[in-house]
């Protein structure tokens, strides 16, 4: 059986729940590699969250970073992940 | 317009927050649960089994009524190496181990029983932000912008909460306090699942299928779920490793597995982040951290969710009394939390076996761990070894400091060994009052 990453997602705009600070990224690329879903994409000499739909709101690129340069909010009420059997 | 000011808001309705709300409005106080998801349960949740021992607890009965999924009344240990596979089978004498759920259901049935004691409950509506006055947390504000004030906020809000975040008491973490992992729900239907895997759950050991933790599948209706990955930190990917979805498929590739779910598809991806050490501080003025925000989790032993149940309880019942007391400061708060936490024998005899084996298993070579293992499987588990294996060094090293500190420890758990079979009659009770 392969793994497959079947996730379900809620209908409507979750916002920019992600984004990087722009002035503060060294472009270590720790976000990228810790990123299950491949969000974060290199551009040019920093890395930005231009997959955010893939999000499942771990929050593993936020704890890793170590430039602050992860900002990682919140999708709006009643969008983003949703996870059946929890 | 007015501004309508409650007692309590709790902010997140998993395992902690709906379990602090119905104790909250039971104690007469005007409590407001928020929840980002639509339905409880659906967002970033981790925990899948309750612990019937744990449930003995009179402040957890209720829990027994909820939705159960499967009941589980088997252990199956394998510890595999390219030479042999070792299968080690445990059916604890009082039957009954744990009850496993789907927190679709279980947190939305739950957040149900807190409406209907009284609390006040609002499903889609996030927290962005929190309000600060004079180094007082004040109130929440929601995605859409409303202000909403308490006289103590509860923070249920799971590891990443931004509550917690933005009053400084959840710091960025990685290394070995943080543990990355995904999981799969695969489904097989009633009749597969009960066949295949009976009423048992699995803990697997073998080479390149985790890190640092272990890989489990616990069976629910009609999905098995299975789950691994380890401590997030830049020895999670080596070895041809790059994506704990690796660790996974080799998981699902080994083939005690592979026969287990042949036939069946994956209904279902998640992945998670445990984080499994204690926070440094849980309180600020008008604040508590519980569950997973406050760091009251163990994922070493696969408990969280029970600690999260009493924590919010506590978290409760803690604002009741400074609410009467009229001091709703960090100092007060802490003092009764912790009060309310260190006095339970199940959540400190969890910590401290927990503590004692994940500091064996972080400085112990591969193989050593597999031997300790092996161990604690016939040896009756981790609480065991951590007794056995202090006593035996105390005995070995002439270090009656050990040994009494084995022998104090054994005395500390004794009425947490005792509740099996009793845990059987309270969960009969409770289902036929269901």
């Amino acid at each position: 059986m392969k793994v497959e990453m079947k996730v379900d997602y809620y209908p409507g705009d979750p916002g920019e729940f992600v984004r990087v600070d722009e002035s503060k990224c060294t472009g270590c690329g720790e976000c990228a590699k810790f990123c299950t879903r491949n969000v974060w994409v290199q551009d040019g000499k920093i890395f930005r969250p231009k997959n955010l739909k893939a999000c499942v709101e771990c929050g593993a690129c936020w704890n890793v970073c170590e430039f602050d340069a992860v900002i990682f909010e919140e999708p709006k009420g009643g969008t983003g992940v949703r996870f059946e059997y929890g | 317009m007015t501004e309508v000011e409650y007692d309590v808001i709790i902010v997140g309705a998993g395992c902690a927050g709906p379990a602090a709300a119905k104790k909250a409005a039971e104690l007469g106080l005007k409590t407001l649960l928020l929840e980002k998801s639509r339905t409880p349960g659906e967002k970033n949740v981790s925990g899948t089994c309750l612990n019937m021992a744990a449930l003995v607890d009179p402040d957890l009965h209720y829990l027994m009524k909820g939705p159960v999924e499967r009941e589980i009344t088997e252990m199956h240990s394998y510890m595999i190496t390219p030479e042999r596979t070792t299968m080690f089978r445990e059916t604890p004498s009082e039957g009954l181990i744990l009850l496993s759920i789907r927190r679709d259901h279980f947190d939305a049935w739950h957040t149900e029983e807190a409406r209907k004691a009284g609390a006040e409950v609002r499903l889609a509506t996030t927290v962005v932000d929190i309000i600060e006055e004079n180094d007082a947390i004040k109130g929440v504000i929601t995605d859409k912008g409303e202000k909403l004030r308490a006289k103590v906020i509860i923070d249920a809000a799971g590891v990443n909460s931004i509550v917690g975040r933005k009053a400084g008491l959840i710091p960025k973490r990685k290394g070995t306090d943080m543990i990355l992992y995904v999981t799969v729900n695969v489904h097989l239907g009633e009749k597969l699942v009960t066949e295949r895997f009976r009423n048992s759950i699995y803990y697997f050991l073998a080479p390149q299928t985790q890190y640092k933790t272990w890989p489990w599948a616990f069976p629910k209706k009609d999905v098995v779920t299975f789950g691994t990955g380890g401590y997030l930190d830049d020895n999670l990917f080596k070895d041809g490793i790059n994506s704990v979805n690796d660790y996974m498929q080799n998981l699902l590739d080994l083939p005690v597995i592979k026969e287990k779910i042949k036939g069946g598809k994956i209904a279902s991806w998640g992945l998670h982040l445990e984080f499994d050490e204690a926070l440094e501080r849980r309180t600020r003025d008008g604040l508590i951290l519980t569950g997973e925000a406050g760091g009251f989790v163990i994922p070493f032993l696969g408990e969280g969710m029970v600690e999260a149940f009493l924590t919010g309880i506590y978290a409760a019942q803690t604002a009741a009394k400074a609410i009467e007391a009229n001091d709703v400061s960090a100092a007060f708060l802490e003092e009764h939390f912790m009060e309310y936490y260190t006095g339970n024998v199940f959540l400190q005899s969890f910590r401290y076996v927990a503590d004692f084996n994940k500091k064996s298993i972080l400085s112990m070579p591969d193989e050593e761990i597999a031997a300790m293992m092996q161990n604690v499987c016939i040896g009756g588990g981790f609480i065991s070894n951590a007794i056995h294996y202090n006593w035996m060094k105390g005995a070995d090293e002439d270090d009656m400091s050990l040994v009494q500190e084995a022998k104090d420890f054994y005395e500390f758990i004794q009425p947490y060994r005792q509740v099996g079979s009793e845990s059987v009659e309270i969960y009969k009770k409770m289902r036929a009052e269901k």
